[in-house]
């Protein structure tokens, strides 16, 4: 009973979560805010397809190489070595995120989500070639027809080219994307970028033309754990139901007050305008990804009906409730100190970097050997990575062991900037100064330019059994 | 448990793709996988980003693999 019980609820929490799709068909909006989301798109889309084309020097500004598993962006080169600077990075994307979600709610899907963003630019292609709203449902409403077909066949070519042209962007972020370009042209693209040229392009297709609203609802994490950024002083578009309420149609001239109405008209356009296809008057929806488009569109009708504006629009449930808003709370404060705080130390961290980096391999074929004299010798294989954008000269110490002497002591390595040396080191000592059979040497490159340029490295000296 | 195909497939697909990435990164930030080539002595010699996408692919199919088990076992036995 019990269970029968329990499995009823899940599977109808299930049939609530992942009830059946329908189309959604936004409405096109005009006003403030669809004016800074556009804004927007057009700004983030024109990043991510002109950046690649930059050239910085004589490379591309930003550059992803990954066969010479070196990171170009703009002045900075990043190394393998450098993989925490990228997780810091992530770290400060995330808490920026949250920071803002706190204090403004969910900004960033509505305005800069690259699903929105994509999405948006879909949806102008389709409002472009299949028109208004009406005109697309009644077209998918009606039997298929050689005009509906002309229709459906341009739509998805745009599309399609619109995603090659996005799959070939990404891909010239990690493959100089004029001789992409070129190698497209002549057909004589390598197949591994042939391949991620079709799948991301595939996977914007598939995001931007065919999932859209379900991509935030079912997959995106940011929408799953938002709300728990969120407070009562963070802002969300909402209906203002008091004033709203009762809600019915009219005429423009009546006074609603005498016939006993709210300001709601009861236009439904509010529902159409709406990307994710929710009724913003049923009160705050998970589903709803902040895009403001009904506060744009109810602020139209407000106005051709002669009333006040904002019955939807941006506000905080303090706010509604009659309290003040407060934008200083403890949840905010501790964001933005954990935000200066990896900020600070990433910049901290470049500022200190030092432009070298020493390796130091064991071989691996022999544990150690003895040579004709009775002495014994280990062999490293040195990498000297250059990360300066200079040429520069080193020296090599080894210390730990009372007289070893090496096979590089008084040599000068020469490495150009963005070079790495492979060389090999004989290391020798007398086995009388080995006081284990493994003992720990210390290898310390300094640069003979600029002495502040030191990187250490320890390793491991083997030597005989000793009892 | 019974949801619909799809949505199964995205709950496998999607969270072990976004691992995938994590691990990608991680992996190569560390080894150099013309060097492993090396070391290994044998395997293909891929081009570009070849070691890359197959790296990336690879760690995308162990996590589906381990989506779709951790899945399989949520399912009451008979
Ligand atoms: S757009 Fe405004 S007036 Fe029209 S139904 Fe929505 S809330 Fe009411
Ligand atoms: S309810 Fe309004 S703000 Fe929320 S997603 Fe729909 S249109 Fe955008």
């Amino acid at each position: 009973m019990d269970k029968k019980l329990k499995k009823g609820k899940s599977q109808e929490l299930e049939s609530e979560v992942y009830k059946k799709h329908t189309k959604v068909y936004p409405r096109e909006v005009h006003g403030l805010f669809a004016r800074l989301r556009v804004t927007g798109v057009v700004t983030l889309l024109g990043i991510y397809y002109l950046i690649p084309w930059f050239t910085w020097g004589d490379r591309q500004a930003v550059l992803f190489d990954l066969p010479a598993r070196k990171f170009y962006i703009f002045d900075w080169v990043f190394w393998p070595q450098d993989f925490i600077y990228l997780a810091l990075l992530l770290a400060i994307a995330a808490f920026a995120l949250f920071f803002f979600t706190a204090i403004a709610g969910r900004l960033w899907c509505g305005y800069a989500c690259p699903q929105t963003v994509w999405t948006e630019a879909f949806l102008w292609i389709e409002r472009k070639v299949e028109g208004s709203r009406q005109q697309q449902i009644k077209r998918d409403k009606a039997p298929w027809t050689s005009d509906k077909i002309k229709v459906k066949a341009t739509k998805h070519s745009l599309w399609v080219l619109f995603s090659l042209i996005t799959g070939f962007v990404f891909v010239g972020y990690f493959t100089p994307i004029r001789e992409l370009a070129a190698g497209i042209v002549t057909f004589q693209l390598g197949v591994w970028e042939w391949f991620w040229l079709f799948f991301y392009g595939f996977a914007t297709y598939g995001n931007a033309g065919w999932m859209r609203e379900q991509v935030c609802m079912y997959m995106c994490p940011y929408a799953r754990f938002q709300s728990a950024m969120f407070d009562k002083d963070t802002l969300v578009v909402a209906y203002d139901k008091e004033r709203g309420e009762p809600r019915g149609g009219r005429k423009r001239t009546i006074d609603p007050a005498e016939k006993g109405l709210g300001s709601c008209v009861d236009c439904n356009l509010c529902v159409q305008v709406c990307p994710t296809g929710i009724d913003i008057r049923n009160g705050l929806q998970y589903e709803c990804i902040g895009c403001a488009a009904c506060i744009d569109v109810c602020n139209d009708v407000m106005d051709k009906m002669g009333y006040e504006p904002n019955l939807v629009r941006y506000t905080t449930e303090h706010r509604d409730d009659g309290h003040e808003t407060h934008i200083l709370r403890p949840r905010i404060v501790v964001y933005a100190v954990l935000l200066l705080v990896i900020t600070g130390s990433i910049f901290f961290k470049i500022a200190t970097r030092i432009p070298l980096e020493l390796d130091v391999i064991r071989d691996r074929n022999a544990l150690y050997r003895e040579t004709p004299e009775g002495l014994v010798a280990n062999i490293y294989t040195l990498k000297v990575i250059n990360m300066d954008e200079e040429r520069h000269s080193y020296r090599l110490r080894v210390d730990g062991l009372e007289g070893l002497t090496h096979a590089l002591d008084g040599k000068v390595l020469e490495v150009k900037s963005g070079e790495v040396l492979d060389v090999t080191e004989d290391v020798v000592v007398d086995p009388i100064n080995l006081k284990k059979t493994s003992s720990e040497i210390i290898f310390t490159l300094e640069s003979i330019e600029n002495p502040e340029l030191v990187s250490e490295q320890k390793s491991r000296f083997l030597g005989p059994l000793i009892r | 448990m019974e949801k619909k195909k799809p949505h199964k497939a995205i709950a496998i697909l999607w969270p072990s793709f976004m691992v995938a990435v994590v691990a990608t990164g991680i992996f190569f930030s560390t080894f150099d996988p013309v060097e492993i080539y090396h070391i290994s002595g044998d395997g293909f010699e891929l081009s570009g980003l070849g070691h890359y996408t197959i790296g990336f692919f690879s760690f995308w199919l162990l996590g589906a693999v381990n989506g779709f088990l951790a899945l399989y076992f949520l399912k009451p036995c008979e």
